[in-house]
């Protein structure tokens, strides 16, 4: 039966429109994917020249002793935020004369199918086989490894069993999330305890008792148990789904936007879908955190420099509509047919786009203005590419939209998610990013930078001013593609 | 009924066709429906009635042909939103919304306040059934019935001139049935709003509709006008046509 599972499994991972149909991107994918595993694989192979190094003066097992539960700090952190719930497959099997234990048993199996379990192996399995099974025996080591396996299993189902748990109540992820930070900082911040002391406490004495290693296992059987015990339990759908908790969903306006008649209508709908949609809302919190690029690179002597400044501002004003509008009109999918046939002219579904886009920018520029303080220089830049954003890369966004065929499901997270991802946002990057510098560039090397940034607010500006030509322009390209565009939604 | 008489036509198809991959999934040489007519459209799965209603809105390319509403081409013209309403699933509605904002959405096309649109959907109480508004939900959380409550309801409030359904008896319950039929008579009969319903259930569509379309793999094969003895015509039809073909049947993009 788990082998028909198995299989199912790997008949819904090949045939899902998620693998992404073009050989491109699954090379692609691939490709990243092998890139990141030999980035850490380099690290893990030369961890003990690193940990000699740099770290500490010491012998390099104390170090290495030390940052293992470090890892796993972090492992843990990056899982709550990253790690997929394997649940609502199971859903088909429910019903069917299959024993509960079976199920159970085969979803907390596969839960261990998951790359993060991979990382602590690649990372610290060269080292522990250069380093300590050389130098401290077989044994020792074979103790390394037992622990590595029992704290990553520990660390796999103490993740997913929050998860479980959060889906029932949100704010138990944020405790979670917030433990996990408040230990890391009042080791780093406030030194209060040392990760690295107590890591050492344990690793020290495994090199003289290798038989501790046992204890990480029994750790991570125990939280196995707990995840099986509690999935056993709780094998209903709306416990399993990844779906909260409904509360009471209220219904909002937005005043300001009612003023924009029809156009401000259809904005306060992508505002809405934009707050109301997993994906599309952490495509604005990505945002967000893009504000501190400013505190990294300008707090940097050598990177405070005038073109660090363009590319920063361009980013940090402009990251929503390079993130969500990459998307464009996918993410209204679901309903284009809709849209299609109501009285919506298609102008002001253009004009609605470029309010939104125009708000959100003008948002995140405020929030980026406290950077005057590196110099009323750094705000004249952000407003420059406050500016050539939402001329240039808002008409840009949308007239690659009009190519756009990709439909994607708004309920799910945006991390690893590949769906929606075709050609299209690879070639749209290369304009959006590379244009400023082509035209800042060259004045840039001939010193002139003034007149660089100068252009740049110019041409800016005259994208916003011509942005009814370009609509024009805009909505004949998409009556020629519209059916195309809905087609390609329709097919789920 | 003064079929062919140009001032009159609602919908006018005229050699309409649309292949997918080598196969006619519709091929329709000439239709017209004039206005104030309430017809029918039934037909097994496959037979091509969603494919000839997303035509109709102009939400597929044919391969040949045209569609004309009130004698203008849906084709590149956007005139004929302001007169038709449509509902054939739940892509038509905006799901991450509450069924009011979608209602004020709606309304607001047409120029509607939103005290109006509340007004109107006071008339609707008895259709809703409690179960729509102030329920706290998007629309993504209701169950399908519900969701087809919304898409008719939606339509009805754009006060159209014509209206077309895709099966919007499928997933509601018998009460809700009833009751929508009720308005849908009322709409033809007292507003002269033209109707064009698609259904698997023939009491109803022939309890509704004057006249029956009867497609089968994507050809009308029978045009009549509603009398006492059409639902037996159709029984006969399809009550043969399972006999022959029952154990190839499958169940594709309908759920019944």
């Amino acid at each position: 039966m788990t082998i028909t599972f198995l299989r199912h499994e790997l008949k819904a991972f090949w045939r899902s429109k998620n693998t992404g149909k073009s050989i491109a991107i699954r090379i692609l994918m691939s490709l990243m994917i092998l890139y990141l595993l030999a980035i850490v694989a380099y690290v893990g192979f030369n961890l003990d020249k690193i940990l000699g190094s740099k770290l500490l003066k010491g012998d390099v097992v104390v170090s290495f002793s030390g940052i293992i539960l470090l890892y796993f700090l972090a492992d843990l952190f990056f899982r709550l935020l990253l790690q997929e719930l394997p649940t609502l497959r199971v859903q088909p099997y429910l019903q069917l004369p299959i024993k509960r234990n079976l199920l159970v048993r085969y979803l907390a199996f596969t839960a261990l199918l998951s790359v993060f379990n991979l990382w602590p192996f690649i990372l610290f399995g060269p080292f522990i086989i250069k380093i300590i099974a050389t130098d401290l025996g077989g044994l020792v080591a074979l103790g390394f490894i037992v622990s590595l396996v029992g704290l990553t299993v520990f660390n796999n189902y103490l993740a997913l069993y929050i998860k479980r748990k959060a889906n029932l109540n949100g704010w138990i992820f944020l405790v979670a999330a917030a433990v996990t930070i408040l230990i890391g900082l009042s080791d780093f911040l406030w030194h209060l305890i040392s990760i690295r002391n107590f890591s050492y406490l344990f690793f020290g004495n495994l090199v003289k008792y290798p038989v501790l290693a046992i204890a990480p296992l029994l750790i991570g059987a125990l939280m196995y148990y707990l995840n099986f015990s509690y999935l056993k339990d709780n094998l209903y759908l709306e416990e399993l789904g990844s779906r909260r908790a409904t509360k009471y969903k209220s219904s909002t306006d937005y005043p300001l936007l009612s003023r924009f008649g029809s156009v401000g209508d259809l904005a306060a709908n992508e505002f809405k879908l934009i707050f109301r949609n997993k994906r599309s809302r952490s495509a604005f919190i990505m945002g967000l955190f893009i504000m501190f690029y400013g505190l990294i690179f300008y707090t940097n002597k050598e990177m405070n420099t005038e073109g660090y400044k363009v590319f920063v501002s361009m980013f940090m004003t402009g990251i929503f509509i390079i993130n969500y509008g990459q998307f464009m009109f996918s993410w209204q999918a679901s309903h284009f047919d809709g849209l299609l046939v109501s009285k919506v002219s298609f102008v002001d579904f253009l004009k609605a786009k470029y309010l939104m886009f125009t708000i959100i920018s003008t948002f995140f520029l405020l929030l980026t203005t406290p950077y005057a303080y590196f110099g009323w220089k750094t705000l004249l830049i952000e407003i420059i590419m406050y500016l050539w954003n939402i001329g240039v890369n808002t008409t840009l966004v949308l007239f690659f939209a009009n190519r756009n065929y990709k439909r994607i499901d708004l309920s799910r997270g945006a991390a690893f998610n590949w769906e929606g991802v075709g050609g299209n946002q690879w070639i749209l990057s290369i304009p959006l990013l590379i244009a400023p510098f082509v035209i800042y560039g060259p004045f840039a090397l001939f010193h002139k930078t003034d007149i660089g940034l100068a252009l740049l607010a110019i041409i800016g500006l005259v994208f916003i001013f011509t942005r009814n030509f370009w609509i024009k322009k805009l909505e004949a390209d998409f009556q020629t593609k519209r059916y195309t565009i809905a087609e390609g939604f329709r097919t789920k | 009924m003064p079929k062919g008489s140009e001032p009159n036509s609602m919908i006018a198809i005229k050699n309409l066709k649309k292949v997918y991959n080598g196969i006619t999934v519709v091929n329709v040489p000439e239709v017209r429906i004039t206005k104030g007519e309430s017809v029918g459209l039934v037909g097994n799965n496959g037979a091509g009635k969603t494919t000839l209603f997303r035509m109709i809105l102009d939400l597929i390319r044919p391969e040949t042909g045209q569609v004309l509403l009130r004698d203008e081409p849906v084709a590149g013209h956007e005139n004929w939103k302001n007169y038709t309403a449509s509902y054939l699933d739940e892509g038509f509605l905006i799901d991450y919304l509450t069924p009011e904002e979608y209602f004020y959405f709606i309304g607001g096309l047409h120029q509607q306040s939103p005290a109006h649109v509340d007004d109107y959907l006071s008339s609707l109480t008895d259709f809703f059934n409690g179960e729509i508004l102030k329920k706290g939900k998007y629309i993504r959380d209701l169950s399908k019935g519900n969701q087809c409550k919304v898409g008719v309801a939606s339509c009805l409030l754009q006060n159209p001139e014509l209206l077309l359904l895709d099966e919007p008896f499928a997933n509601i319950d018998p009460s809700t049935q009833f009751r929508l039929k009720s308005i849908l008579k009322d709409l033809n009969q007292n507003k002269g709003v033209t109707t064009l319903i698609s259904s698997h259930d023939l009491n109803h569509i022939t309890d509704v509709c004057d006249r029956i379309l009867l497609m089968e793999k994507g050809v009308i094969i029978k045009d009549i006008e509603t009398n006492s003895s059409t639902l037996n015509e159709l029984e006969e039809y399809f009550g043969v046509g399972q006999l022959a073909s029952a154990s190839s049947q499958v169940d594709r993009e309908e759920n019944h």
